[in-house]
C-alpha cells in the first residue's frame, strides 16, 4: 500500500463521511425531546421553564434549524467534535476514554472468530465427510444461530455464577492499583466471557469461507501438480491449500470489522463493559448530536484503517504477489 | 450453509413447520394475552398443569409468551427480510442497470450505510421512531439493504451483457422494462440463497433490539422475556434460557431451510 | 449476627415509632471501629455532581458525603444539627434566621462562614437549583450580620414549616470562595465537588467507579470511620445482586437489586434487607391523565379508571409487597400531613363498568368502549410494569390500551411539552412537604414543557386557590389543614389517580453498620457509617 492510495482511500470516505455526518443530524432532530429534555429527566425536572430555556440557549438548541445545522457543519468540517451534551466534557475525551476499551474487545473477539474459523475451518477439510467435519460445521452453525446476549448470559451462568471462574462482568477489577503484568492478568481475565461471546457467534462465517476455500484449492492444478512432485503433504496443506483460502477469510475480517463494532453494542451491555457501543447507546437517548457525530465518524475512521491493515495482510498472503513483494507496504 | 445432507435436508423445515404451527395455533394453545399477569409470580418451571414452563416474576404464563413470540420472531423477521431484500433488489437492480452518475450515486449512499454498523442503526432508529413492531421492520430494513443490494447490482452487472438482453434492447423494450423483467430475474438466483440469512438475521436483530428494551410493548417477544429474566439469572435461569432456546431454533430453522431451497434449485454451489 | 438483627427489625416494623429501629440497631453495634472502604453500587453516573445545582437522589447518593446540607432529617427530633445549629423563622414569615457552626472548615482549609450560605442561597439554589426554585423564588436576600449568622429575607410571607422540611434536601452549601465569579453552571468543580461534608472527591473513573476518601478535617468529632467510599458502577440489577453475595460489594441502595431476589438475598447469613431509611423521599405511583380527550375529561370515567384497577395488585405483584395502596397525593408514611379522611373507590369492576356506561361510552359491537393510548414512564421497572397492569386492568371493563414507550428525554416532551399521550405512568417524589414536588401535579395554568408538572389540561379554581393558600399560610397547624382540604379536593375530582406509594429497599451486608439510621440514609453524609473488621 502506498501513501498515494492510502490518500484515494481517505479521499473516498469523504463523501461517505458526508451522508453519515447528515444522516446523523436528520435522525435526532425526528427524535421527539432533545438533549435538555434527556437532561430533565435525569434531574426530575426543573419546577420551572427557565431553566430549560437558558440550557437550550446555553447549547445552541434554541436557534433555528438551519442554523444549527450550520454550527454542527462547521465544526465538523473544522474536525471539531465539539462539545457533549449529556457527559458535559469534550467529546474527543469521552470517545478516547471508551475507544480502547471496545478496540481490546473486538480485537480479540475477532481475533478468537478467525482463530477458530481458519483452525476449525482447516480440519473440517482436511476431514472432509467424516464425524469430525460433521460435529464441527453443526456446532458452527448452532453457534451462528446463537444471539450474542443469550449467549453471553449462559456463559455467565455456567462460568460467574455457577463456577465462580471469571468476573460477572466489567473491565477491570475495581479500583485495582494493580499494574504491569497482574494489571494485563486483570483485564485478560474480564475479557474471557466477552470475547468469546464475540468470537464464538462470528466464526462460523470463516469457517465455512476456509473450508470452502481450501476444498477447492485441494481440487486445483497446484495441489496435483504438487502432488505428483511428491512434496511432503504437510508442506502442500500449507503452502498450497491453507494460504490461497486465507484470502477470502481475510477479506471478510475487513468487511465485518463494522459489523462487529453493532454486535459490540449487544456484548458491552450484557457484561457491564463502559465500551463505545453502549457510548452510542446512550448518546442517541440523551439526544447528544455531537457525540454521536463523533463516535460514528470514529466507527468509520476505523472500518477505514481495518481496510488498509486487510490490504497490507492480503499482499502478503496472495501467491501471485510472492514472498517479496508483501513489504511493499513500507514504502 | 452448505451441510451434510440429512440436516439442511429434513430439520430445517421440520422445525420451521412447529414453529409455524406454534404462531399460527397460538391463539388456542394458549389462550389470552400473554402479557396478562395470570397467575402467582416465579412459579417454577414444571411444577403446575396449568403453567406447565412456570410464571415470570410479574406471572406471566412462559408458555404462552413462547408460542406467541414465535408469531413476533416468524411475522418480523419475514417482514423485515421481505422489506431489506426488496430495498436492496430495487437499489441494486437500479445502480448496476443504469450505470453511470446513478450507479456511484447510490454506491456511495450503499458504503454510507455499510459504514455504520447494522445493528447500531437499527437502534438509533428504533429509539428514536418509538419502539413498534412496524417501526422494528423498517429500522431492520433501512439498516441491512446494502448486502442485498450490491448482490443483485453485482449480478445485473452480469446479466445485462447476456445476449438475451441485448436481443430485448434491440426489439427495443423500454429500458426499465428491461431492467426488471429482462435482466432482474436472471440476477435474482442469489438473492433467493440470500433470504434465508436474512430472515435469520432480521429475527436475531428484532431479539436483540428487545433485548435492550426496544420491542414493542404489546407484544410479547422472545427477546423481551430474556431481558425480563436477566435480573433474576440467579433465581430462575429458565426464564433466560427458554426463550434464548427459541431464538436459536427460530434462526437455525429458517437459516437451513433457505439454504435447502437455494440447493434444490440448483444454486447451493455457488459462491 | 444476621438472623438476630433481622428479627429486631421486622419487631419494630410494625411500630409506628421508627425511632426505635435506629436504636435497636445501635445498641447492637459495639464501640465503632475507625478504617475500611465501604464498597457500594452504582447504576449510573450523574453528569453533574454539585448537590446545591442538582438536588436529586442520585446526585445525593455521592455527594452528600462531600457537600452538607445546613439540617439534616432525624427519626427523633424531626431535624439536627449539620452547618446549622439553631434555626427559625420570623412571626410574620419574612425573615429565617440560621445559626452556623463554628470551626468548620472546607476540605481545602478555608473556614464555613455564613458568606458561603448566602453565595450557595443566592446565587445557586434560588437561581439554578431544580427545588430551590420552586421553594426560593421569593427569597430576597441572604444578609450575614456576622460569620456564623445567616438571615434569610422573603419578599412574601413564606412558612417556616416549608422552609424546614425543605432544608435537608435543598440546602447544600457550596464554597464561595471556588464558585464566585465563575460560570456556576459549568464549573468543572461541579463534577469534582469540594464541600464541609466527611468526605473528599478523590477519582472518577467513568463507566467504572467513583473513590471518595475521609476527609482528615472533618469536623465531627473522631468522624467519619469509614477510610473511603467507592461506588462502583454496575448497571445491571443481576449483577450486583451477585456482588453482594460474593462480598465484592457491601451495599446496594434504592432498591437497584430486583425485588424478586430480596427473599433470597435476606435469606443469607451476612445479609439484611432494609426497608428504612427512605420515609424523607417517598415515591408514588400515579396514573396521569390527559383531560384534554373528551372521554377523559368525564369525572365519571376517571371515577371508573380507579374502580377498575386495584392498587394491592400492583403491590403485591409489581412490588412484591414492598410498597402500600395509597389514597391521595400525599403518603401515609407523611404523618405530619396525611389524612386518611378522603374519598375511597374500591377496586370494584362493575362498579366501573356501570360507570362507564353511565357517561355515555357503552361496549361496543367487539367489546371495546374506547381506545386510549398509555405511556408507561421509563425510570423504573416498576413503572413499565404497573403500564402492563394498567392495561390488563382497563381492557377488562371494554377500554383497549395500546402500550407506547420512549425513553426518558422523549417521555419527558411527549407528555410534559407536546401531550402526546391519553394516559401515562408516573413516579413522583413526595419530598417531606407537598408544597415542594407535588402541588405542581394539581396547579392549573403552567406552561407547556415544564416536566413532572400538571401538564393534563386540569385547571380548577378551587384546587389552585387552596395550592396557593398553602403557600402563604404561616402557622403550621392551619397549614397542615389547607393540605387536608388539598387531598380531599385531589380525591373527589382524581384529576389524576394516585395507586401506590413506595418507598426504597437497601440490601447490605452485616459488616456495615449504622445502616438505614435517619430517614434520608441513602442520601445522607455516611459520616458515622462503619465497616465491622
Amino acid at each position: 500500500m502506498s501513501w498515494r492510495r492510502l490518500g484515494r482511500r481517505l479521499l473516498q470516505a469523504v463523501p461517505v463521511l458526508l451522508l453519515v455526518a447528515i444522516g446523523v443530524f436528520v435522525l435526532l432532530e425526528l427524535a421527539q425531546g432533545d438533549a435538555v429534555d434527556a437532561y430533565l429527566a435525569g434531574i426530575g425536572g426543573a419546577g420551572d421553564l427557565t431553566l430549560a430555556a437558558e440550557l437550550r440557549q446555553r447549547y445552541g438548541l434554541a436557534d433555528s434549524l438551519g442554523a444549527r445545522f450550520l454550527t454542527y457543519a462547521t465544526s465538523l468540517a473544522t474536525l471539531d467534535l465539539g462539545w457533549s451534551i449529556a457527559f458535559a466534557r469534550p467529546v474527543l475525551d469521552v470517545i478516547l476514554e471508551r475507544l480502547p476499551k471496545t478496540l481490546l474487545l473486538m480485537g480479540s473477539g475477532i481475533l478468537l472468530a478467525a482463530l477458530l474459523g481458519i483452525g476449525l475451518g482447516a480440519l473440517a477439510a482436511l476431514r472432509r465427510g467424516r464425524p469430525t467435519d460433521t460435529v464441527v460445521t453443526t456446532a458452527a452453525l448452532v453457534l451462528n444461530a446463537t444471539p450474542g446476549f443469550w449467549l453471553g448470559l449462559l456463559l455467565i451462568i455456567v462460568f460467574s455464577v455457577e463456577l465462580r471462574w471469571l468476573p460477572l462482568g466489567g473491565f477491570s477489577t475495581l479500583d485495582s492499583r494493580a499494574t504491569g503484568l497482574a494489571a494485563v492478568l486483570d483485564t485478560a481475565r474480564h475479557l474471557v466471557l466477552p470475547a468469546a461471546t464475540l468470537g464464538l457467534t462470528y466464526f462460523a462465517l470463516y469457517l465455512r469461507l476456509m473450508r470452502g476455500a481450501m476444498l477447492a484449492a485441494a481440487e486445483s492444478g497446484w495441489v496435483t501438480a504438487a502432488k505428483a512432485r511428491g512434496l511432503p503433504t504437510r508442506r502442500i496443506v500449507l503452502r498450497h491449500m491453507a494460504r490461497p483460502a486465507l484470502l477470502p477469510v481475510v477479506t471478510m475480517l475487513g468487511l465485518q470489522s463494522g459489523t462487529m463494532l453493532g454486535g459490540s453494542v449487544v456484548v458491552e451491555t450484557v457484561f457491564a463493559i463502559p465500551g463505545l457501543g453502549s457510548l452510542a447507546f446512550e448518546a442517541v437517548s440523551q439526544r447528544d448530536l455531537p457525540l454521536l457525530a463523533g463516535i460514528l465518524l470514529a466507527g468509520t475512521v476505523l472500518v477505514v484503517l481495518v481496510n488498509i491493515l486487510v490490504d497490507i495482510v492480503y499482499g502478503r498472503l496472495d501467491p501471485r504477489v510472492g514472498d517479496n513483494l508483501g513489504r511493499v507496504a513500507g514504502d | 450453509m452448505r451441510m451434510g445432507s440429512p440436516w439442511s435436508g429434513l430439520i430445517g423445515p421440520a422445525l420451521l413447520l412447529l414453529l409455524v404451527l406454534a404462531a399460527l395455533l397460538a391463539p388456542l394453545l394458549a389462550p389470552g394475552d400473554p402479557l396478562d399477569m395470570v397467575a402467582r409470580p416465579l412459579t417454577a418451571p414444571f411444577t403446575d398443569a396449568w403453567f406447565p414452563l412456570g410464571t415470570d416474576q410479574l406471572g406471566r404464563d412462559v408458555w404462552a409468551g413462547l408460542v406467541h413470540g414465535a408469531r413476533v420472531s416468524l411475522v418480523v423477521g419475514l417482514a423485515a427480510a421481505a422489506a431489506t431484500l426488496g430495498v436492496g433488489i430495487l437499489a441494486g437492480t437500479v445502480a448496476g442497470f443504469r450505470g453511470g452518475l446513478v450507479d456511484d450515486g447510490l454506491m456511495r449512499l450503499t458504503e454510507a450505510f455499510q459504514t455504520v454498523p447494522t445493528f447500531l442503526l437499527a437502534l438509533a432508529l428504533v429509539s428514536v421512531l418509538g419502539a413498534s413492531a412496524g417501526n422494528v421492520v423498517l429500522a431492520i430494513a433501512i439498516s441491512s439493504w446494502p448486502p442485498a443490494a450490491r448482490l443483485v447490482r453485482a449480478e445485473v452487472l452480469r446479466v445485462k451483457t447476456l445476449d438475451y438482453v441485448d436481443a430485448a434492447r434491440i426489439a427495443g423494450m423500454a429500458p426499465l422494462a428491461i431492467a426488471f423483467v429482462e435482466v432482474l430475474p436472471g440476477a435474482l438466483q442469489p438473492v433467493v440463497a440470500l433470504a434465508g440469512i436474512t430472515v435469520g438475521e432480521a429475527i436475531l436483530v428484532e431479539s436483540a433490539l428487545a433485548f435492550l428494551g426496544l420491542g414493542d410493548p404489546n407484544l410479547q417477544s422472545w427477546g423481551s422475556m430474556v431481558a425480563n429474566g436477566r435480573a433474576l439469572i440467579r433465581t430462575a435461569p429458565s426464564l433466560v434460557i427458554l426463550p434464548g432456546l427459541c431464538i436459536a431454533m427460530a434462526v437455525l430453522a429458517v437459516s437451513l431451510t433457505g439454504d435447502g431451497l437455494a440447493r434444490r434449485l440448483g444454486l447451493g454451489t455457488r459462491s | 449476627m444476621g438472623a438476630s438483627r433481622r428479627e429486631i427489625l421486622l419487631s419494630t416494623t410494625a411500630l409506628a415509632g421508627v425511632a426505635l429501629v435506629a436504636r435497636g440497631r445501635g445498641a447492637w453495634a459495639q464501640e465503632p471501629v475507625k478504617g475500611g472502604t465501604l464498597i457500594v453500587a452504582a447504576d449510573t453516573e450523574p453528569r453533574n455532581l454539585n448537590p446545591a445545582m442538582v438536588a436529586s437522589n442520585g446526585v445525593f447518593y455521592v455527594s452528600s458525603k462531600v457537600v452538607e446540607p445546613l439540617v439534616e432529617m432525624d427519626y427523633e427530633t424531626g431535624l439536627r444539627p449539620v452547618l446549622a445549629t439553631e434555626w427559625g423563622g420570623s412571626e410574620d414569615g419574612l425573615t429565617y434566621t440560621v445559626k452556623l457552626r463554628e470551626g468548620v472548615t472546607f476540605s481545602d482549609g478555608t473556614p464555613f462562614t455564613s458568606e458561603d450560605v448566602a453565595f450557595s442561597a443566592m446565587q445557586v439554589w434560588k437561581p439554578l437549583q431544580n427545588l430551590g426554585r420552586v421553594v426560593f423564588p421569593n427569597l430576597e436576600a441572604v444578609d450575614t450580620p456576622d460569620p456564623l449568622t445567616a438571615v434569610f429575607t422573603f419578599s412574601v410571607p413564606t412558612p417556616p414549616q416549608l422552609i424546614e422540611n425543605a432544608l435537608p434536601a435543598l440546602s447544600s452549601v457550596l464554597p464561595k470562595h471556588l464558585y464566585d465569579g465563575s460560570d456556576i453552571a459549568e464549573n468543572p468543580l461541579n463534577m469534582a465537588p469540594v464541600g464541609t461534608g466527611p468526605f473528599v472527591f478523590a477519582e472518577h473513573r467513568p463507566g467504572e467507579f467513583i473513590r471518595l476518601e475521609r476527609n482528615p478535617t472533618y469536623w465531627g468529632e473522631g468522624q467519619p470511620y469509614l477510610d473511603a467510599i467507592l461506588y462502583r458502577v454496575l448497571p445491571d440489577a443481576g449483577a450486583k445482586a451477585a456482588a453482594l453475595e460474593t462480598g465484592d460489594i457491601h451495599l446496594t441502595a434504592f432498591s437497584a437489586v430486583p425485588l424478586a431476589e430480596m427473599p433470597r438475598l435476606d435469606a443469607l447469613d451476612d445479609v439484611t434487607v432494609v426497608d428504612k431509611g427512605y420515609e424523607g423521599i417517598t415515591y408514588q405511583i400515579t396514573l396521569e391523565i390527559n383531560h384534554r380527550r373528551a372521554e377523559l375529561a368525564n369525572p365519571l370515567v376517571r371515577q371508573a379508571l380507579r374502580h377498575a384497577i386495584d392498587p394491592q395488585f400492583i403491590v403485591d405483584v409489581v412490588f412484591m409487597g414492598y410498597a402500600t395502596a395509597a389514597t391521595g397525593p400525599v403518603p401515609s408514611s407523611a404523618a405530619d400531613f396525611y389524612t386518611a379522611d378522603v374519598a375511597t373507590y374500591d377496586f370494584d369492576i362493575a362498579a366501573a363498568e356501570a360507570l362507564l356506561d353511565e357517561a355515555g361510552y357503552p361496549r361496543g359491537a367487539d367489546g371495546t368502549r374506547f381506545s386510549l393510548r398509555l405511556r408507561p414512564a421509563p425510570w423504573f421497572e416498576q413503572t413499565r410494569a404497573v403500564g402492563d397492569y394498567v392495561r390488563q386492568a382497563l381492557q377488562k371493563v371494554g377500554i383497549a390500551v395500546e402500550l407506547v414507550t420512549a425513553d426518558p428525554g422523549g417521555h419527558i416532551a411527549a407528555v410534559y411539552t407536546d401531550h402526546d399521550f391519553d394516559l401515562a405512568i408516573g413516579s413522583p417524589v413526595y419530598r417531606n412537604d407537598p408544597a415542594i414536588s407535588t402541588t405542581i401535579l394539581f396547579q392549573g395554568g403552567l406552561p407547556a414543557g415544564v416536566p413532572f408538572s400538571n401538564q393534563f389540561g386540569y385547571d380548577d379554581p378551587e384546587m389552585n386557590e387552596i395550592i396557593a393558600k398553602g403557600l402563604r399560610t404561616i402557622d403550621s397547624a392551619e397549614r397542615v389543614a389547607v393540605y387536608e382540604e388539598f387531598q380531599r379536593k385531589a380525591a373527589e375530582d382524581l384529576p389524576i389517580l394516585v395507586l401506590v406509594d413506595f418507598t426504597f429497599l437497601t440490601v447490605a451486608r452485616d459488616e456495615v453498620r449504622n445502616v438505614a439510621n435517619n430517614p434520608r440514609w441513602a442520601t445522607s453524609s455516611w459520616a458515622d457509617t462503619w465497616l465491622q473488621p
